[in-house]
């Protein structure tokens, strides 16, 4: 992440004059690569362009945090803080159950770490739990924030997660779409989330592992 | 209408054509659809004129009656234009109050005609701040085989040309012709594959993107335009298409509209 | 009115502008908390808020696209943003209005990422001083982008006018009302038009000047939508005071 050149472009700006190098967030025009978000410039292989905002869309292998929302015949539909709703099917649940007792496994309201299993070109997504560490959420809490922070919050290499968990004792699952699960005792996760939301603001600032660092520190001496 | 599916096949289809130089139905691209007009079609109405513009089938009747004047303009006469795109003149027009495509094709013709000044509207006060003559310009459309915006400013405009003020009726004196001093007419092109085409069919108007309505007064000043859809269009277009626009409007103006 | 009022002194207008200057603009972005996208302009004595939800699901469900998502425009005149109070929501004239603008924005938006879904513009005239219109899609245009939503560009727009002969830019009220014409345009910056509309009595080569004189207008709105979305980082990138919490 250190290598955000930070310049912040608009849509339609031009980047580059090499096709080649054109990258996520941006579109070739006349052999022309231009921004078509408004966001930070990431020269990389590519030229890319991190928005600032924005709506998460699922993709195949992404592991997010859903809420169940609906139950129908045979499948359970899944708020995933998307314009898409996700679906799943009950043939996805980990073990076999029978359809008049799928509120009895997860409930609406329910919170689930959960994989996106297929997208498809209408943005129908399915969804699955078939994966030992994917499951309901029983306990601690989700805090939300915009999907573009995600990479923040995890950090370079997962310094920023590290970071936090090894801090605070906390057990912590970030998910693609901006939910961000914590557990652990009540005053350390007051301090997680007082901390996400700081990295969420804060996320394009730079020295922010070392300022949350601080942060935490003082955090903890005053409690102490 | 947006809400039209048009096939992909048929849309190729109509890229080669234009490729080929050619409309579907043998048409140059400037060429409009064989022009009728009929006025005095309806009995009941003060002005009324049918309009045939190839396939596609307007009707416009005026009414005329006394009421209250605006308060910003308590000794003129008012205008007031609808178009009601009725179920029975295409698959994708829906029962119900306007809609947004009905409200814009009333409002340009509406603006063709009170933009050029064509009717006077001192002339319709009877008393002033108190009574003047409404004038209400309705336009039914029957049948939408593309480009009913041209159709119902050309049904409206003669509607109005061959109106009565209905002043007998209203025990205010002797019935008169409603005077006419300007002959607006719109014109409408599309820009498909790379060329301009006017008056649309249905399908032109489905596979382009974009159209532009330009309206002239006789003496050859644009007196309204309008770029309708979603699609974008260059400058460079933009100043041919009121050029082909003004000479269509004098030519459909000294075909139809000459009295 | 008064038809013989003379627009001019010295070649200077009545609000002390040039021909072809445009009324003071000032436009920032990111200025509310709930929508996903926000801007609030002032163009002259127009004062405009923008905001943009989505992409979002689509309700009702039949208007969804399975190909891309759809946009919706609503413009809404506060009933004390003009001087006789307005009767509030939508008449004839906000449903064109809403119309025209929403197809100055859909070409430069990149709908067929969101298959099914809907992005909605929402702006409202808080006060009204002749070129809402464009002074809405000025600020929707930003606020996409605060949105986060992809486009091919911006969308600027602003109008020309007609008085006393002669092509000016950007009427203001009285030019507006008293003027022999008015001509809304909003294009892109590599010269795309996007809206086009015009009233009043122009000659064609008047139109083509009109049209060149709005075209300036734009270029220059452009640079300032530009400088209020770099703006709006710089805020977002200075860090909260030490200690103080979210």
């Amino acid at each position: 992440m250190d290598r955000i050149d930070r310049r912040v472009v608009i849509p339609g700006e031009l980047l580059a004059e090499d096709p080649k190098k054109a990258g996520e967030g941006t579109y070739v025009k006349d052999d022309k690569v231009y921004s078509q978000l408004y966001g930070l410039v990431n020269h990389r292989d590519k030229i890319s362009v991190i928005p600032l905002a924005g709506k998460y869309v699922p993709s195949v292998g992404d592991t997010v945090i859903g809420i169940v929302g609906d139950i129908t015949v045979s499948n359970w539909i899944i708020d995933i803080n998307s314009p898409y709703e996700g679906l799943l099917h009950i043939s996805e649940y980990p073990k076999r159950i029978e359809r008049n007792e799928m509120a009895k496994y997860l409930r609406i309201g329910s919170s689930i770490m959960i994989r996106v299993k297929d997208v498809d070109s209408t943005k129908k997504v399915e969804l699955t739990l078939n994966d030992r560490r994917l499951g309901t959420l029983n306990t601690g809490r989700v805090v939300e924030i915009s999907y573009t922070r995600v990479p923040r919050v995890i950090g370079k290499g997962g310094s920023m997660i590290s970071m936090l968990k090894k801090e605070l004792n906390c057990n912590m699952f970030v998910g693609q779409n901006g939910r961000i699960w914590v557990n652990g005792s009540d005053e350390d996760m007051d301090l997680v989330l007082k901390t996400i939301l700081i990295i969420e603001k804060e996320a394009h600032t730079t020295g922010l592992t070392d300022r949350i660092m601080d942060f935490l520190r003082t955090e903890k001496e005053a409690r102490s | 209408m947006s809400n039209n599916v048009m096939s992909e096949i048929k849309k190729d289809y109509l890229y080669h054509l234009v490729m080929t130089d050619e409309r579907a139905d043998g048409r140059s691209f400037d060429q409009y659809r064989e022009i009728s007009l009929e006025t005095g079609v309806i009995k009941k109405a003060d002005g009324s004129a049918r309009v045939r513009l190839g396939n596609t089938q307007v009707l416009v009747g005026v009414k005329i009656q006394p009421g209250e004047p605006y308060s910003d303009s308590p000794d003129r006469g008012v205008i007031i234009t609808n178009a009601e795109l009725v179920p029975l003149a295409s698959p994708n027009f829906e029962p119900g109050p306007p809609n947004e495509y009905g409200i814009e094709l009333a409002r340009l013709v509406d603006r063709g005609v009170r933009e050029s000044k064509s009717i006077d509207l001192d002339a319709l006060c009877i008393v002033p701040g108190q009574k003047v003559w409404i004038l209400f310009i309705d336009i039914h459309i029957l049948d939408d085989c593309g480009n009913i915006m041209d159709a119902s400013s050309l049904g409206a405009i003669a509607a109005l040309m061959t109106a009565k003020v209905p002043a007998e009726q209203y025990g205010l004196g002797e019935d008169w012709p409603l005077p006419v001093r300007d002959i607006p007419v719109a014109t409408t092109v599309v820009e498909f594959g790379g060329v301009l085409m006017s008056d649309p069919d249905t399908d032109e108007e489905t596979a382009a993107d974009t159209k532009l309505t330009v309206i002239t007064t006789t003496d050859g000043f644009v007196c309204g335009m309008q770029k309708r859809g979603p699609g974008p269009l260059s400058m460079d277009n933009i100043y041919r298409i009121v050029d082909i626009s003004c000479e269509k409007a004098k030519e459909i103006r000294e075909k139809f509209l000459d009295v | 009115m008064d038809e013989k009022l003379s627009f001019f002194k010295d070649g200077i207008r009545l609000d002390g502008r040039r021909p072809g200057e445009l009324r003071p603009v000032k436009i920032e972005a990111g200025v509310l908390k709930r929508a996903d996208g926000s801007c609030y302009i002032e163009m002259g004595g127009n004062k405009v808020i923008a905001a943009v939800y989505g992409p979002r699901e689509v309700h009702p469900r039949h208007l969804q696209k399975v190909s891309r998502a759809i946009v919706r425009y609503r413009y809404n005149m506060a009933s004390f943003s003009v001087e006789e109070r307005k009767r509030p929501g939508p008449d004839r004239r906000s449903h064109e209005v809403s119309k025209v603008s929403r197809e100055a924005l859909e070409p430069v938006i990149l709908t067929h990422y969101f298959p099914r879904s809907v992005i909605d513009i929402f702006v409202e005239i808080l006060q009204a001083d002749a070129g809402t219109r464009t002074a809405g899609i000025n600020a929707a245009s930003v606020a996409l982008a605060d949105a986060g939503v992809p486009m091919k560009c911006l969308v600027s727009s602003c109008a020309a006018g007609k008085v006393d002969g002669q092509i000016i830019l950007d009427p203001m009220k009285d030019e507006d009302n008293f003027g022999e014409g008015d001509m809304p345009l909003a294009m892109t910056p590599d010269g795309e038009v996007t809206l086009l509309q015009a009233d009043g009595r122009f000659t064609v080569e008047e139109t083509r000047e009109a049209l060149e004189t709005a075209r300036k207008g734009c270029e220059q709105i452009y640079e300032i939508q530009k400088k209020a979305l770099i703006d709006r980082y710089s805020r977002l990138e200075e860090p909260e005071e030490e200690g103080s919490n979210v």
